[in-house]
């Protein structure tokens, strides 16, 4: 099935504080080709909720090559503890040799992550989401008050969807907290990557994400050496009183 | 009624235009397809009653700068990735290499 630009905007407004679990369960009822992206970190919460919702869900991880063992570790975890069958997304190995090849293995220090993340993340992530009609994340709010600030519960997927290829994607954490998300971790029992005992909030890539102190925001543990850049391109428009949809 | 591009452009708080906003402005008057465009709307993040700001809220946009196609039959597409607009509405070459480097900085949370 696939849904009309209104009929999402009325999910959205109509969810806009509801429980993720409500929001899976529209995603559920309404995309039989449906699946979760898991990114190995808090996310989990929502792999546990989908579980107890549908026990046929599809997830899958994006494996680039260079996560940290720990985030392996964990992967293989979920997998035995909710008796998942995770599909796990490799990049083409050609285009990372020659990556490798021509300009060694952190050249992401150097020309920032786009090249790397555009082999080993985007390209797998396309080739998967074609076969969608909705996915689900573990994208919140909260994560970056410079470009997250509006995103809503669902919406029609701005960067992958074609002309002949509608895409949904539900953000069912979207306006949860981070510690939300922890309290559900704890009071469920809900396995996670030991790298957050460690300082880590957000978790990629072994080179490209570092611990954060007390109170500083998560998205800093990423990608770090070139955050100003980066930052240039948000509308701040919650910080001026628009309350985004 | 035929299709309708609105290219919504940022000014920062300190008052200046956004560099990328700029530099996509120079690359489409370079290309000839300035004339595309049917409007240019500033979002000045000094002002929150701007076209431009209320445009990216209504739309719940949090990037700049953005581009609103309204096509024939009423439908809109928002798009944020300046090469994906420039492939997909104003049908240029864009490699799928470059357009994923340029999708690449929204997946900070995988």
């Amino acid at each position: 099935m696939s849904a009309d630009s209104g009929q999402i905007k009325a999910w959205a407004e109509s969810h806009v504080n509801a429980d993720p679990q409500a929001i899976l369960e529209i995603a559920v009822q309404n995309f039989p080709k449906l699946a979760l992206s898991f990114s190995g970190a808090e996310d989990v919460v929502l792999v546990d909720m989908l579980s107890k919702i549908d026990p046929n869900f599809s997830v899958f991880c994006l494996d680039t090559g260079r996560l940290a063992p720990q985030t392996y570790a964990f992967l293989e975890r979920v997998r035995e503890h909710y008796h998942v069958e995770l599909d796990i997304l490799f990049p083409d190995n050609a285009a990372v040799e020659q990556l490798v090849k021509t300009k060694g293995l952190f050249s992401f220090y150097q020309d920032g992550h786009q090249e790397c993340c555009a082999i080993r993340k985007v390209e797998p992530l396309r080739r998967k989401l074609q076969q969608l009609d909705a996915w689900i994340t573990g994208q919140r709010q909260d994560q970056s008050a410079n470009t997250r600030a509006a995103l809503p519960v669902v919406q029609e997927d701005g960067l992958f969807s074609t002309a002949n290829q509608r895409l949904i994607k539900f953000n069912p954490l979207s306006h949860w907290t981070s510690a939300q998300v922890w309290q559900y971790i704890r009071e469920n029992d809900v396995p996670y990557n030991e790298l957050h005992e460690q300082g880590f909030i957000s978790i990629g890539c072994e080179p490209c994400t570092r611990a954060v102190l007390p109170n500083q925001a998560e998205r800093e543990g990423r990608w770090w050496w070139e955050e100003a850049a980066h930052k240039e391109c948000g509308l701040h428009a919650s910080h001026h009183g628009i309350k985004p949809r | 009624m035929a299709r309708h591009i609105t290219f919504v452009k940022k000014i920062k708080a300190d008052g200046e235009l956004c560099a990328k906003c700029q530099q996509v402005s120079q690359q489409l008057e370079t290309a000839g397809l300035l004339a595309k465009i049917d409007r240019i709307v500033i979002a000045d993040e000094r002002d929150p009653e701007t076209e431009g700001m209320r445009l990216a809220a209504q739309h719940a946009v949090t990037y700049a700068p953005f581009f609103i196609v309204r096509e024939d039959d009423g439908q809109e597409r928002i798009y944020t990735i300046y090469l994906k607009f420039l492939k997909e509405v104003l049908q240029q070459s864009v490699s799928q290499e470059a357009e994923n480097r340029a999708i690449s900085q929204d997946l900070d949370f995988l």
